[in-house]
Order: structure tokens, then sequence, then C-alpha cells
């Protein structure tokens, strides 16, 4: 039977950046996925946007580290995610969400994140033509960007690759070979491994792998769409995104990439829970319609291609992180709601620290993401 | 310009407005309403942008609306130039890497789209999607018919030449011209069909209902209880260094610049692929004027049906077998092409190459079903049924039958009592099927009275020449037992009346009557223009192109019916029984140059079109990362482009084998909606809403 140091249960946003810094750290890494080839489960439905401007200090924190990762990806490995540093800002055309973000500026400030409250001027400066009437402003978080989640993890799986990680795709883990407090196998339709520690990361499907382990972990797969448009010349910078909501759905948000198109997601309203990633017909005119009304210069440009994907929710908009009391050795790293893509890089290196002993600095993290956390309360900007 | 206004059987359309428009800033002149692709070939414009990779020079590719290779920036604002109508005024300009976005910010409100109620969506306005549509509509179905095209028809309303099949079921013997006005006529008399056209439907969505822009300005979602997917077929790519140079594209494209809108799109073109598409793109070259430097195929026999290679080869145009094109050059167009003989395992010998002086490459290797909404239908689980070219690449008699069959054993599905007559299943299978035996036929000796004599001589679905005789004359001899049978001269009562002459679409049937014991009289069809006049000779060939001899012309009449010449010529006795065919080519024209001249750089055959991105790019990405999943090129932007990996999927798996990795191990890259780019505007329907 093969045996590693790390078994890493999904080749995702999180498992793939995982694998490769593991492996770096000269851990014996085996990474197991279901679909055929990596990033095939949500990380091929995220858009790209990557922010350290969260509402909670463990999310800034792995955010920063993420951003910085993206930021070097090119210099430092040679490797190209269209990364691209527009920021992100959150325009306000009302009283109360004025008031709301400033009041989280004070928070984020003090976790010492570069944001900063615009005016209207400095909003239709960095996204002209963007529909001023209202307009009374925004944050904008110039350190803030976005990269192409796709070449993000074939980045990832090439360096873990080189770095001596082993992936093993069309393999779905069926069961756990458990002795007492820990577990000793993982077993796949195809196959048996063990290994000193489990990870799962196992995105929309990490409850059901945590069954498997007589775990329940509050992850729920929230079904969003999204798309994107053809390239135009560079018009707009940041990652706008607009909190409001109407009667069939929450925020939506939107950036355009290194490569020119624009890439776009909306938050339906209510909630669509499952695992149905097949398109249907009400999101594009609806997120369109909403898009253009914020910003009518897109008018004239044109959708190319839509998907839908699951958000991997909990109950907070926190993801969880760190061991449960048993199995000891079933490292978790799941319910990366919105922001899987973005925590995945930062995440790694964390995660990969933590397991060769590295990580006591991390304390406050795996606190704030406990399993046994409340989970009260919704983050602010999921 | 280069209109044509000589064709021997198309008359230019009547009552064209001309209109005046730009590009890049110099007037130009084309007709209202015709395809501004079209109208810039016209004025000599093969290249309408530059591609941010490489600031390569992009043309057409399919003028079908399929590749998105054709956008130009009109107005501001990129669009494709093949689907877009001209209109008086229009600023057309080359397009540099990205376009701008235009900052035309005076919004209108959006309103929401209308949701349509069918029974049955057809998808395609071809041969298959009328023919299924009207059956479902006479079993009392509703029908909406969506096709992308202003006019109906499909593919039949590029093709000038006269179809094969049989009369009765089929039209044969008719231009595919006809029978799309035809079938047109005769669908927009049913009651229950709705049909959309110059709309094409963009996406399939999991909750039953498909998204159409309709008129190419609104978008509609049409909820059904079932599909038909009749979206024909689209030209496959080939990979070749230089295959991205504007100057190369598919023959659909050229029968469409030719045979559609009558523009002389070439001066002398080489063609990749003898089946059926690229020995009849020959020939509407030939009739349009156009030199044909001649037909390479990689294997090594005509793919095509012997009857049209022959007609081609004797109007001097050299198919060459285990040939393929190793090179294809110019300077931001096509200027030459080098081809090579090949090995056994298909590689080029460069030894052998020679190079053609052509200003285009017509790609006429094969065709693949636009299938894709009847495959994510079948993965959503709806009643869905295809036919035509999507189902399987075959010909507009079978694509009608086709049509008809699916379309019965979708309203069974949908618990209509129907019975499918047996006989038509046979049919369909007959019509679809590939050419059968070569057969030999004994010479023919002229007599004192005429006969047809056949040069018609391999079994392929066809017999207008027996249903047309009006003393019954002709008959198939029972070999096979269908249309597929050879005809054969019954009986001694034929009146020299020269119909099955102008009827046969193999232009394989000539009449032979002896007058002396030293020539004969021989009737041939002649599809060109007929500028000569008895007395004069005409350079007579046998069935395989070989000169017979120059003989005199004693009659031309013209058929009105089959719009086809009808000349008499004064041949030998010995020669009779083997004249056919009348050379139109000289050989001048299929000259090679003195010495090759090319370098050969297989790896920079383009594959993803859109994104310009090369075999050479792929392998190497391919074997780096470990890849067997399509979707993984992506991060090269493989697929990622316009088109929606339509062109290139079709090419992938030579890249793979290329790489070391069996095709059939690897994935194929997921389907998702749109299947074409809408502008936002359209999407949320601003034309019909007040301003804001
Ligand atoms: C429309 C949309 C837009 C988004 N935009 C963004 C964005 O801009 N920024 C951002 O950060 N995030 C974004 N997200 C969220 C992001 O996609 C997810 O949070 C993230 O992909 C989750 O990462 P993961 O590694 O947990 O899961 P995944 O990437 O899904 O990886 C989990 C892997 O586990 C495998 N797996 C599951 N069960 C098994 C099993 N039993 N056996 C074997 N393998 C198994 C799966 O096949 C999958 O490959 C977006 C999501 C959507 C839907
Ligand atoms: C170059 C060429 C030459 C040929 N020569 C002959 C010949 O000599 N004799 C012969 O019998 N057959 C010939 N054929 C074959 C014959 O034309 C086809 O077999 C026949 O037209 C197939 O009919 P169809 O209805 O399946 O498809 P088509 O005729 O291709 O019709 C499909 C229609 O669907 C439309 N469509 C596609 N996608 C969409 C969409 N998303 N929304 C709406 N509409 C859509 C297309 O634009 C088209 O109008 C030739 C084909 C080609 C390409
Ligand atoms: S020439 Fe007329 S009569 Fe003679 S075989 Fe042909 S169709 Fe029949
Ligand atoms: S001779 Fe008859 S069967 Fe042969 S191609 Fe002509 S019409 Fe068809
Ligand atoms: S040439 Fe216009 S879309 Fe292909």
């Amino acid at each position: 039977m093969k045996t590693c140091d790390v078994a890493i249960l999904g080749a995702g946003s999180i498992g793939v950046p995982l694998a490769y810094y593991c492996a770096k750290k000269g851990l014996s890494v085996l990474v197991l996925d279901k679909e055929p080839s990596w990033g095939r489960g949500q990380n091929r439905a995220a858009i790209g946007g990557i922010r350290a401007t969260h509402s909670d200090p463990a999310k800034i924190k792995i955010g920063l580290l993420s951003l910085d990762i993206a930021r070097n990806m090119k210099e430092e490995h040679g490797l190209n995610i269209e990364w691209h540093q527009g920021g992100y800002m959150f325009v306000a055309y009302d009283e109360e969400r004025e008031r709301s973000f400033k009041d989280l500026l004070v928070v984020q400030k003090a976790a010492g994140l570069d944001i900063d409250w615009i005016s209207p001027d400095r909003v239709l400066e960095l996204s002209p033509g963007l529909n001023p009437e209202g307009l009374r402003g925004g944050t904008y978080s110039p350190g803030d960007g976005f990269a192409s989640p796709l070449m993000t993890s074939t980045a990832f799986h090439k360096l873990a690759l080189d770095a001596g990680a082993e992936f093993r795709f069309g393999e779905t883990v069926t069961g756990f070979g458990i002795e007492g407090r820990r577990i000793r196998t993982v077993r796949t339709d195809a196959g048996e491994y063990s290994a000193g520690t489990f990870v799962n990361a196992a995105g929309a499907e990490a409850a059901g792998l945590g069954n498997l382990a007589g775990l329940e972990l509050p992850v729920h797969p929230d079904l969003h769409e999204g798309g994107v448009t053809e390239p135009v010349r560079r018009f707009m910078e940041p990652m706008v995104v607009d909190m409001r909501g109407d009667d069939r759905s929450g925020n939506y948000y939107f950036y355009q990439a290194g490569t020119g198109q624009v890439i776009f997601c909306i938050t339906p309203k209510p909630q669509i829970w499952g695992t149905d990633t097949d398109n249907t017909s009400a999101f594009l005119p609806h997120c369109v319609s909403r898009m253009v009304s914020l910003y009518p210069r897109l008018r004239n440009l044109k959708v190319r291609r839509t998907w839908r994907g699951c958000y991997p929710m909990t109950p907070d908009g926190l993801p969880v992180v760190g061991y449960p009391r048993e199995p000891e050795n079933l490292l978790l790293a799941v319910g990366m709601c919105g922001q899987g893509f973005m925590l995945g890089p930062g995440l790694g290196k964390i995660l990969a620290d933590t397991l060769t002993g590295d990580g006591a600095r991390y304390g406050q993290v795996f606190e704030e993401l406990s399993l046994y956390r409340k989970f009260e309360g919704m983050e602010l900007l999921k | 310009m280069n209109r044509i206004v000589d064709h021997p059987i198309l008359s230019a359309p009547e009552g064209r407005t001309s209109v005046t428009f730009s590009f890049d800033g110099a007037a130009l002149s084309g007709f209202e309403g015709e395809a501004v692709s079209s109208a810039l070939f016209a004025a000599g414009v093969q290249t309408f942008s530059v591609h941010p990779r490489g600031d390569a020079p992009q043309g057409i590719f399919c003028a079908n609306g399929q590749c998105s290779q054709c956008t130009v920036l009109i107005d501001g604002v990129a669009r494709k130039a093949c689907i877009t109508p001209l209109a008086e005024g229009m600023d057309v300009r080359t397009l540099h890497g990205f376009p701008e976005l235009p900052a035309r910010d005076a919004p209108r409100a959006a309103v929401s789209g209308e949701t349509l109620s069918t029974d049955v969506l057809v998808i395609g306005g071809g041969p298959s999607g009328l023919a299924a549509a009207a059956e479902l509509a006479r079993l009392g179905l509703s029908v909406i018919l969506a096709d992308d095209k202003v006019s109906l028809g499909g593919k039949l309303v590029l093709q000038t030449h006269k179809f094969f099949g049989s009369e009765e079921d089929c039209y044969a013997g008719t231009r595919g011209i006809e029978i799309a006005k035809r079938l047109e006529e005769d669908i927009r008399s049913l009651p229950g069909v709705t049909v959309l056209e110059n709309s094409p439907v963009a996406g399939l969505y999991k909750d039953r209902k498909a998204g159409v822009w309709r008129n190419y300005e609104s978008y509609v979602l049409v909820d059904f209880k079932a599909l038909v997917v009749a979206a024909g077929a689209r030209e496959k790519s080939v990979l070749f260094p230089g295959n991205d140079l504007p100057g190369v594209y598919g023959a659909g494209a050229f029968q469409t610049l030719v045979n559609r809108d009558l523009v002389r799109a070439a001066r002398r073109v080489l063609i990749i692929g003898s089946g059926n598409v690229g020995l009849i793109g020959a020939y509407h070259a030939l009739q349009a004027g156009i030199e044909v430097a001649g037909i390479v195929e990689i294997l090594p026999k005509v793919n095509g049906y012997k009857v049209h290679a022959d007609k081609i080869v004797r109007m001097g145009v050299p198919v060459y077998l285990n040939t393929t094109v190793v090179s294809v050059e110019g300077n931001g167009k096509v200027e030459r092409a080098t081809v090579a003989e090949v090995d056994k395992d298909w590689r080029p010998i460069l030894s052998t190459a020679r190079t053609y002086e052509v200003d285009t490459v017509l790609v006429a290797a094969g065709l693949s079903p636009c299938d894709e909404f009847y495959r994510q239908a079948v993965d959503f689980g709806f009643l869905a049924v295809t036919a035509g070219d999507a189902e399987e690449i075959a010909e507009a008699s079978s694509a009608m039958f086709g049509g008809r069959i699916a379309a019965l054993s979708l309203a069974k599905l949908l618990g209509k009592k129907v019975d499918i007559d047996e006989s038509w299943l046979a049919k369909r299978e007959v019509l679809k099927s590939r050419p059968g035996d070569n057969l030999c036929r004994d010479e023919e000796i002229p007599t004192e009275f005429w006969k047809p004599v056949f040069f018609c001589t391999e079994e392929i679905p066809c017999n207008p020449c027996t249903t047309v005789c009006p003393t019954h004359s002709i008959q198939l001899k029972e070999r096979k037992g269908s249309i597929m049978d050879l005809p054969y001269f019954e009986g001694s009562s034929c009146k020299g009346c020269t119909v099955c002459v102008a009827a046969c679409p193999g232009l394989a049937m000539s009449l032979m009557r002896r007058v002396d014991e030293g020539w004969a009289e021989v009737v041939l069809p002649f599809e060109f223009k007929a500028d000569f006049e008895p007395g004069a000779r005409l350079p007579v060939l046998d069935q395989e192109g070989a000169f017979l001899e120059d003989a005199e012309l004693l009659k031309k009449v013209f058929n009105r019916k089959y719009r086809t010449w009808i000349l008499t010529l004064k041949v030998s006795r010995a020669n009779a029984p083997r004249a056919i065919g009348i050379r139109v080519q000289s050989e001048a024209a299929t000259r090679p140059l003195p010495a090759p001249r090319f370098e050969h750089l297989p790896d920079d055959a383009v594959v993803c079109r859109c994104e310009r991105i090369t075999v050479g790019e792929i392998v190497r990405f391919i074997r780096e990362n470990a890849v067997t999943d399509v979707n993984q090129l992506k991060t090269l932007r493989v697929g990622m482009g316009a088109c929606g990996s339509k062109t290139c999927s079709v090419l992938l798996p030579q890249v793979f084998r290329k790489a070391g990795i069996d095709p059939a191990r690897t994935t194929a890259g997921t389907l998702r909606p749109l299947a074409l780019e809408i502008p936002m505007k359209d999407l949320i329907n601003e034309a019909a809403g007040r301003p804001l």
C-alpha cells in the first residue's frame, strides 16, 4: 500500500496549493480527486477575485498571504496567472451602505489593511462610465486584485509536480480505515492509501467526506452562476462590488481581467442549495440587467460564456480550518464559501507550516475558524 | 470590383440597393443587406483584423457566424462581418487587437424578455429542420423553428448544382437553391409553425428553456417540451503552418461568397480535401471564373462521388492523391501553397514538394456535426432528437428524410399515435450511403439511332435519369435493389430529347448517334458560359480527363428547366463513345513553380484560431503539465475564444496524439452557454425599453 506523510483529499482551490507547500517543505504528498484533473470542482467556477479586505482578522491574514503569493508568482516561478492588481471597490448609493462601509473601515484599518473611502469622482476615475446618479463614493483597497483561477491552479499543480507531489485523478474517496482516534488509511474506488495526516479539502462535498469519518461538518453547497464577456481594452481598474440587493438577488460583482474580459457573478436570493451545476435561464438576463443599470457602458459588451458552481457555505460565512477532536489526524480545510480561490494559496502555506511544526504564529486563525466555534452572525462582506 | 456578373447558372439578385460605406476611411460601395464580409471581399479586402497575439492578420474562415474570425469594427463596435448586413454609411475598420468599449452610456431601461412556449423547438432551418418542423406541425404539434439566417434552407442556399437522390423523394436533379425556396414556402404555409428566422439559439438551460437571440437584437426564452437539433455541420479546420493566413478558409465560406453573394473571392485556389464538398468547390470556382490549381487528398482514393471527381478532372483540375499541404505562405495573405506526397504514416515526403502560386486555400477536409445542443439536451434529460448533418454528415436528401423520421419518433415520444413507414428508414439509409462499387461498362457502339451513353460507373444514391425519360428508356439494373443501382439504356426507343443529359447531376451522360462511318453526333451537358457558336472547335475529353480531339460544335441549346447548355458536337467515330467532357481550364493554371519554395514549420500550425494557439505550444504544455483533460488547455486559452471551441475541439485529438497521449484517454471539454456572443443590451432587450 502506498504510504505518505500527507494525503490531500480534493485537488481544488485549497488542495493544489497545499500540495505544493507541503511538498516544498519536504513532506511526501498524495493528492486524490474524483475529477479527471486538478481544479475541476469549484475552483473552475471562481471568477478570480483575491482580496485581503475581509471583515474578520483570520481571513484578512490569509488574504494578505495569498495576495503576496499571487503578486510574486511570475517573478518567483516564471508562471503567468494573469495577476492584475486592480483593487476592490465597494460602491455606495445610499446613506446606510455608506455608513456600514465606513464602520467597517475602522476594523479593516486596525487590521493594517490598505483601504480607504473614496469620493464619487475617484470612483468614476477608476471605473469610467459607472452610473453617477446617487453615487456617494465607495471603499477602495488598491492592494487587492484578481488572477485566473484556471491558471493559478495549473501553476500550483505544476509547482507541486515539480516538488514531487503525486496526484491521482479519477479516484473518489469512499471511506476511511479508522483505528481508535486516528485515520490509518483512505479508501477510494481504485485503491487504499495510508498517511500520517489526511486533509479534507473536498470543497462542496466536504460534509460528505466528513461523514465518512463520522464527522458532522456544517458545509452546504450554495449555487452561484458566473459569466465572462469578450475581451476589450482596459477601461476599468477594480473589482466592482455592489452590495445592494433586489427581490431576486443580493450582491453582485465584476472586474476586468488581465486579458480584457469582464468576469461577473451574482448572489441569488433566496440562496439555491444543491450541487446541480448546470446553467439556468434566469441568471443571465437578471445579472446583466443589474450590471448595465450600475454600469451603462457595459451595454455594448458581449457576453461570451456562463457557468454555475457552488460556494461551500457555512452558517456564518467563515471557513472551518483545523483539527477536529476526532479523528485527530483529519485536518479540515473546508467551508471556503465564496472565497476559496483567494484563501487557497495563503491557507496552503499556513497549513504546510503547521504540518511541519512551524504553525505557532497562526494560533488566532485556527481559533477563529475552529469547528467548535458558535457559527453566529454572518460575515459582512461575504 | 470582384463581382460576378456573368455566372452561367446564377443571375444577380434583382432590386438590390447600392449603398456606400467606408473601410479604414476609404469610401466603398456594396449592396444593402449583404454580409459586410462579402462587400469587403468584393472590394478586395480580405484582412479584417490584426490579432493581439503576434500582430497576425485575420480573415474569414466559416462565413457562417460560427468561428468569429471575421470580426471587424463597425461603427465603433466589434462585430462579425459575415453575419452583419451592410447598411448605408457604415464606418467599417480593421480591428487592431482588442476593441475599445464604446463610451456610449445613454442606456434604456431593461425589459424582461418574453418567454415563448411550444411543444417542440427545432434548432436549424436547413433541409432536415424544415422537414422535421413540417411533419410535427402536420401531426398537430406546435413548433418553433429557429434559424440563424435571414432565409431558410441551411446549406441548400449555397448549392447551385443539381442534387442527387431521387426526384420523387427529394427533388433530385433540382438545384439546392431552388429546393430551399420550395421548402421555405411549404413551412410558411403551415399554421402550427412559428419561424424565428435570423435568430440563433444561443443556449440551452437546465430549466428546459432555450435562449434565442431574436433578430440579433433581443433575447427571448423558449419553453419547450421537446427538442429537434438540426443545426447542420461546420467545416473542420486543418493543421498546417499558415492555416491562419487571410485567404485560408472553408469551402462552405467560399460557396457563400461565390454562390450566395456572387463575389469573385479569389483568382486561383488550391483545395484541400476531395470529398464532395471539395470537388463541388472546384466546380463552383470554375463556374465563377476562378482558377483551381488542384485538389489535394491525403488518402489514396477520392473521397467524394466518382462522377463529381470525373467531371472536375475533365474540366482540367488535377486531383492529387496521397498528398497533403505542408505550408501556406505569404506576406499577410496567401501567396503560395506547398504540397507534398505522404509516406505510409502520412508524413510529408519533402523531396516531392511542389509550390503553387495561389491566393486562396480552401479547406474541405470534412465536416463535424453541430451537435452540441443535442449532447447537452441528453445530459439534461430532455426529450430530444437530432437529424441531418447534426446527426451524421451526409447529403441534403437524407437530411430531409432524417428530419421526417426524427419528427415522427419525437411525436411518438410526445404521446402521438404515429407509425413510421418502414420504407422511409430504408430510404434514409440508402440516401446516406457512401458510394458502393465502381463497375465496368462495355463500350457503346454508335448506331444510326440516338442512345444515351453512361459515364456513371460508381454506385451512388441517384436516379433522375430514369425518372425524367419520357419513353422510360432508362432503368436501374437490379444489383442492390435500391437507387444505388446503376442506370442502363433499355430498348431502342430513345427520341434524343436530351432531358436525361440535362437532368443528370453528375454530368455523367451523353447521347450519341452515328452519322456516317467516320463520325457521330455527341450531345454533352455544359454548365459554363457558352461563349462560342456552332462551327467552333472545342477540346473534348474522356471520362478521366484525357484529351480526345478538338470537335466541331454543331448546335447549342439552353435547357431552361435545368439551367444547362446542351451542346451537340461532331466527334470522330472512334472517340464518340468516350467523349464526355469539354476542358474549361487551361493547363497553365495548374502548373507549380519551377522549384518549391517553402519553410517546413509544422509546429506553427494554429489549432485554436480565436486565441491563436499553435500545435507546438499545446504539445509543450501537455507534456510539461501532464495534461489529459481538455479543460486544462484553457490555461493556454485554447477553446476560450469567441467561437467556444467549435473550431479547435475536433483538432485536439491529433494534438494529444502528437504529445504522446492516446486521445481515447482524454476528457472532453465542458459545454456551456452561450453558443455565440451576445451584447448585454440585447440580453436585456434594451431596444424595447424607454430611455433613462
Ligand atoms: C460563480 C462563482 C464565483 C466565485 N468567485 C470567487 C472569487 O472570485 N474568489 C474566490 O476566492 N472564490 C470564488 N468562488 C468560490 C470558490 O470557487 C470556492 O470557494 C473554492 O473553489 C472552494 O475551494 P475548495 O478547494 O474548497 O473546493 P474545490 O475547488 O471544489 O475542490 C474540492 C475538490 O474535492 C474533490 N472531491 C470532493 N469530494 C471528493 C471525494 N469524495 N473524492 C475525491 N475527490 C473529492 C472535488 O472533485 C474537487 O476537485 C466562486 C464560486 C462561484 C460558484
Ligand atoms: C459545402 C457543402 C456542399 C454540399 N453539397 C451537397 C450536395 O451536392 N448534395 C447534397 O445532397 N448535399 C450536399 N451537402 C450536404 C447538405 O447540404 C447537407 O447534408 C444538408 O444541408 C444538411 O442539412 P441540415 O438540415 O442537417 O443542415 P444545414 O443545411 O446545415 O442547416 C442547418 C441550419 O441550422 C442553422 N443553425 C446552426 N446553428 C444554429 C443555431 N444555434 N441556432 C439557429 N440556427 C442554427 C444553420 O445556420 C443552418 O441554417 C453539402 C454540404 C456542404 C457543407
Ligand atoms: S434522350 Fe430523352 S428519350 Fe433518350 S434516353 Fe434521354 S430522356 Fe430518354
Ligand atoms: S447517370 Fe443517372 S444515376 Fe448516374 S449520376 Fe446521372 S442521373 Fe444519377
Ligand atoms: S467567418 Fe464570420 S464567423 Fe466565421
